[in-house]
């Protein structure tokens, strides 16, 4: 019998991450594709950084910065008595991390793309920016939109660097999918290893296969 | 209903100083491409902030830089008809005109009523892609009037459209406009449509207010020699006063020697051996029919010369015309029954006269100033 929990877990920690990722994500993107602000560029590189950069080196500096000792850490425990590293909420944090960068790519795009006239143009029949970009601006950067969400999710599902360092390898509690092929390496368990690959082998490809059919242009 | 503004804006490349105040129900922005035509709307709108100036629509002031009035874009009640129509590509018909409407609930009747004047009911459900280059045209017009705007601005609405579909639009726009006489600005750069659509007309040019005035004034008494190029006025020529005698004036111009004309006692301020820009509009220029007696009112300004050219125009021809033993070339424009009656054809000798009450003088100055 396998031990499901990582499953269950990675699913769990990727549908928060990809949560959060598409609401800070979306402000970015829109903010980035609709706004000129000066720090921009340096917005811009910040939220690409973990695309470039370790993923343990990311899970570094989260470490350091929520740890115990730590200055939001310690606020975090402090006030609300949350924490958060070596926690199944360390695992979401570096995940959210992690996969906004590939959220806030495509949806910038998508949102760049939608003609600025048609957004002047429900301005000009009396609407608010809210509103213009709730009927106007997501409706039609939609498919970028869902596509970046997808992305994210699968980058956070894949996740392993940065949550080894922030949530640790404890089985039946922060071990992940990704985690767990690696302990099963580890450990010389060839059939789990195979089984885990498999699964997320099997899972990656539909995601890219249904992003390609999903994004095709109707407009 | 009014509409006054002056607004300034500078650009790295480009820079729009432009103002002025119309009671006009329908009043033409015309100019060539580039000139800033949508640049202005962009700016009366609010889509751009322009760096200076104000704005007041009725009375009420959306935009005064001097005393920090900026009313954002949805609170300025301006109907935008885009020269792409900008309906949104998601919703249905029903649903673009609809948006616009603000009270609660989404008033159907008032759609309906948009959709039939429009003419295009059973066509609410489709999505604009569906729909022919006129029925988008129209539809994005109902969008724009359901939203009761207090004034309409028209970009080239007509721009994309086919030759006839347009004539009928106009046809069409005009109707509406009846119907709901809003202020109304309309943009355009085909000298035709400028004239069938506007009362006054601002002609612009880089950046600038060229002349504001009636179609009348633009076309008969252009102030600047641009104004005299974009409405078709293709004989202008550089003289010099010769004389002054009340409003009678006669000018001299190497080219085509002296010329009676009239002055325009109020308007100009010229003097004996000032330098001039004159010409004559084409259509005014009579060709004389050997067989009959010359018209008393057509007796001062007689030119012999040769047909160079003729050229068939549809509902008339062009004709080049040399002034005997000089340089000058004319264009005329006569209607097709006269070209006929008159037997014209290249190398055929023939008399002119330019009509003294035709020609429009300005300033020599005047030419100079560039934007």
């Amino acid at each position: 019998m396998i031990d499901i929990f990582p499953l269950y877990l990675t699913l769990k920690v990727s549908i928060f991450a990809t949560f959060f990722s598409v609401i800070i994500g979306l402000g970015l993107a829109w903010l980035m594709a609709r706004k000129e602000f000066y720090g921009k560029g340096i917005l811009d590189a910040l939220v690409m950084q973990p695309l470039v950069i370790p993923p343990t080196v990311l899970g570094y500096y989260l470490l350091v910065l929520l740890g115990r000792s730590g200055p939001l850490g310690r606020f975090l425990e402090d006030t609300l008595g949350v924490a958060i590293v070596f926690t199944w909420k360390g695992a979401v944090v570096a995940a959210t991390i992690a996969s906004l960068p590939l959220f806030v790519r495509p949806a910038r795009a998508a949102i760049e793309g939608v003609d600025k006239n048609l957004e002047n143009a429900a301005r000009l029949l009396g609407k608010t920016e809210w509103e213009v970009l709730k009927s106007i601006t997501i409706p039609l950067a939609w498919r970028g939109i869902a596509a970046g969400a997808v992305m994210a999710f699968a980058r956070a599902t894949g996740e392993f660097g940065a949550t080894l360092m922030v949530a640790g390898n404890i089985p039946g509690m922060t071990q992940t999918l990704s985690i767990a092929i690696y302990d099963a390496v580890q450990m010389g368990n060839t059939k789990m290893a195979n089984l885990l690959v498999g699964i997320i082998t099997i899972f990656s490809f539909l995601i890219l296969y249904f992003v390609n059919r999903f994004t095709r242009g109707r407009y | 209903m009014s509409l006054s503004f002056h607004l300034k804006k500078r650009f790295r490349d480009f820079s729009i100083d432009i103002g002025f105040s119309t009671k006009e129900n329908m009043s033409v922005l015309f100019g060539p491409s580039g000139a800033g035509k949508s640049l202005l709307l962009n700016l009366l709108s609010g889509i751009i902030k322009p760096d200076q100036g104000f704005v007041s629509i009725d009375g009420r002031e959306v935009f005064n830089s001097a005393a920090g009035v900026n009313v954002p874009i949805r609170d300025r009640k301006i109907g935008y008809l885009f020269q792409d129509y900008a309906l949104f590509p998601h919703m249905t018909v029903f649903e673009n005109i609809a948006y616009g409407i603000s009270h609660e609930p989404k008033n159907s009747s008032r759609v309906e009523e948009l959709l039939d004047l429009m003419r295009l009911g059973g066509l609410e459900h489709r999505f604009p892609k569906e729909l022919s280059g006129g029925q988008r045209q129209r539809a994005a017009l109902a969008r724009t009037l359901a939203a009761e705007p207090r004034i309409l601005f028209l970009d080239e609405p007509f721009s994309a459209l086919d030759y006839q579909v347009r004539e009928k639009l106009r046809a069409d726009l005009l109707m509406i406009h009846q119907k709901y006489p809003i202020t109304t600005i309309f943009v355009t750069h085909d000298l035709e449509e400028a004239f069938v659509m506007g009362e006054n007309i601002a002609i612009i040019n880089n950046g600038r207010l060229e002349q504001f005035g009636t179609k009348e004034d633009v076309f008969y008494k252009p102030k600047t020699r641009n104004v005299a190029k974009f409405v078709g006025a293709r004989n202008i020529f550089s003289g010099s006063i010769v004389s002054l005698n009340g409003t009678a004036a006669v000018i001299e111009n190497p080219e085509i020697g002296k010329i009676k004309t009239l002055v325009d006692i109020k308007g100009a301020h010229l003097s004996i051996g000032e330098k001039i820009t004159f010409g004559i509009r084409p259509e005014e220029i009579m060709i004389i029919r050997p067989d009959k007696p010359i018209d008393k009112k057509v007796q001062d300004n007689i030119l012999d010369g040769e047909v160079l050219t003729t050229l068939g125009k549809g509902a008339s021809h062009t004709v080049y015309f040399k002034v005997k033993d000089r340089d000058a070339t004319l264009k005329i424009e006569i209607p097709n029954f006269a070209y006929r009656k008159l037997k014209l054809h290249k190398g055929k000798l023939v008399t002119v006269s330019l009509k003294k009450e035709s020609i429009w003088i300005i300033p020599a100055e005047k030419t100079e100033v560039r934007g």
